[in-house]
């Protein structure tokens, strides 16, 4: 099992409030390897993986936004047809149920990365490996 | 062991109380007829004359006062004393329209200050005592009247008045300061602040705060009462009374006595101007029976409230008013519905919220609509939508049950809604901008 870290901040629905968030990651110098924003009406939830999260998280929490670490899954697929579907035909016969997936460039452009947020880490990941799928490590991610 | 400034007053028999009301009463009516001729046209146009108000039991025969007839009257159609006599001027915030003005003269002064003694020790003020007043100073009674009481009990006063945070942090620490008195939003502010700075309640000297000027609920209470570290005392005055100090809290922390001695409490239906009972719910009204330069009989505070006489444990026998559900101008009619920021305040810290908040109202295709914004609690932050959405969507089912009207939430960021260092702003009635 990988163990990747996610960095999800809750940032209000209004003009300039992302530009804050990364504004204070750009000063810090962290390099920011996976995002995506989820958006409501009200507000959005950043959710991104970043080479140093105890720091991305101290400097957040410091600015006083709202800032969760969850553990998700990420994984490398070769860019070609078909492939997102075979991954998830493998968790669809396992039962897992995704809350949310996002993609993310990945080093080599022959394949792509994705991040994948399930309740069942565990079950999920054991699934992935039964069926051949490359999981990526917070130091893969980190080292891309 | 509980501490009086003035036992014989404070713990009085009723008896000796209305005797010394009835005697007070009289001379003042007297007093305002002789010298105020806006009172006397209002009592002849009411066919009342001073000879008619033998007691207390004659009030209600005497005409009411509003808040509009302190803006006709301004500047000095009130006045009772010549100005030469007169030694301060104080003037409302003008939340609600012009401003009001209030003159004191020394006997005023010092009447004011002994109420905000008699506050100050009901909350365990002592000469040992270092009492930081963070109300604002100037035109505002709160910070010069909390001043003036504490003078006279000899504490050691630190007039920081309103704002700069964290130097009212800093002296607090330094100066061990033991009571803070200002707005209950500033007291929620400053333990807010004190967390942030990592700074833990106990190693403040702080016991015990003495927050009023604008209305707070019970749940507030318990919220400053854990992020300071002490007891927290209501005080409820206003300035065209005086200032703060008009009726103060007790160890039981079950509602304010009135300071009787100088003003006289009655609970009227506010529609009707009818007197009600005690117990019963309805607009406070006073009459100021020991003022010199700017009395006011019957004078109709807009705050809804309920009187009690039940037998206090803290000994003082001083009527209690129950903490004023809120002005009857901060109430909002929505739908229809009365509602009154105060439960929209109660629902959010029950369910874990800050109390920072802001209402807005407005009226779309003719129907009133309730948005709420709330700081959402970092605590229960989840990088899922849904669960969010359920959360903002469980607030709402809450301020529903409360109100019987249904609002809708919006979460925002921690700290984004502005805080206040003196009087909060919580609601905006769009509404008047179309009328």
């Amino acid at each position: 099992m990988s163990n990747v870290r996610q960095i999800s901040v809750f940032v209000d629905n209004r003009p300039n409030q992302l530009a804050g968030v990364m504004k204070l990651i750009k000063d810090s110098k962290i390099n920011v390897r996976a995002l995506s924003v989820a958006d409501t009406k009200d507000f959005g939830i950043l959710r991104m993986i970043a080479n140093d999260t105890e720091k991305t998280v101290e400097i957040l929490k410091a600015a006083s936004y709202a800032v969760k670490v969850t553990e998700i899954l990420a994984i490398s697929i070769p860019d070609s047809p078909g492939q997102l579907s075979r991954v998830l035909d493998i968790l669809g016969s396992k039962n897992v149920n995704i809350e949310y997936l996002y993609a993310f460039l990945g080093k080599s452009d022959r394949a792509v990365s994705f991040v994948i947020r399930v309740d069942d880490n565990a079950n999920a990941s054991a699934a992935l490996t039964e069926g051949g799928i490359i999981q990526l490590t917070e130091n893969d991610i980190a080292e891309m | 062991m509980e501490k009086y400034w003035n036992k014989e007053i404070e713990c009085a028999s009723r008896e000796d109380m209305k005797k010394l009301q009835d005697e007070r009463l009289v001379a003042q009516v007297k007093h305002v007829y002789e010298n105020v001729k806006y009172y006397r046209d209002l009592m002849d146009k009411k066919g009342v004359k001073p000879e008619d108000i033998k007691g207390t039991e004659d009030l209600h025969k005497l005409p009411f006062l509003s808040k509009a007839d302190l803006r006709e009257a301004y500047p000095y159609g009130l006045l009772a004393k010549p100005l030469s006599e007169c030694v301060r001027i104080h003037s409302t915030s003008g939340t609600t329209g012009k401003r009001v003005v209030a003159f004191y003269t020394q006997h005023d002064v010092d009447m004011w200050e002994d109420c905000c003694a008699r506050a100050i020790t009901a909350a365990g003020g002592t000469n040992e005592d270092v009492v930081q007043v963070a109300y604002g100073y100037g035109l505002f009674t709160g910070g010069m009247g909390v001043h003036g009481g504490s003078h006279k009990v000899g504490c050691l006063t630190l007039p920081m008045s309103s704002g700069n945070t964290e130097r009212q942090i800093q002296f607090m620490q330094d100066l061990n300061a033991t009571i803070l008195c200002c707005t209950p939003s500033y007291a929620a502010y400053i333990g807010e602040t004190i967390a942030e700075m990592g700074i833990k309640p106990e190693e403040l000297k702080l016991k015990a705060g003495i927050f009023g000027a604008e209305p707070w609920t019970e749940e507030m209470r318990r919220s400053i009462e854990k992020s300071l570290g002490i007891k927290a005392f209501d005080i409820y005055g206003l300035t065209e009374s005086s200032g703060p100090g008009v009726a103060f809290e007790c160890s039981e922390q079950t509602g304010m006595h009135i300071n009787e001695d100088n003003f006289i409490p009655e609970i009227i239906n506010p529609d009707t101007g009818e007197v009600l009972p005690e117990g019963e719910v309805g607009e406070l009204v006073f009459t100021s029976i020991n003022k010199e330069a700017f009395p006011l009989l019957r004078y109709r505070t807009r705050d809804l409230c309920v009187l009690s006489r039940k037998k206090c444990s803290c000994g003082r026998t001083l009527i209690k008013m129950a903490k004023p559900m809120g002005r009857s101008d901060d109430m909002l009619i929505i739908r229809g519905v009365n509602v009154f920021p105060s439960q929209i305040e109660t629902v959010l810290i029950e369910q874990g919220y800050s109390p920072n908040y802001l209402i807005e109202v407005d009226r779309v295709n003719n129907t009133d609509t309730l948005d709420i914004s709330v700081e959402m609690n970092p605590d229960q932050f989840s990088d899922k939508v849904k669960d969010m959405q359920m959360q903002e969507r469980d607030l709402a089912v809450a301020i529903k049950t409360m109100l019987g009207i249904n609002p809708k939430v919006h979460l925002v960021s921690p700290k984004s809604i502005t805080r206040s260092e003196g009087k909060a702003v919580r609601v905006i009635d769009k509404r008047k901008l179309h009328d």
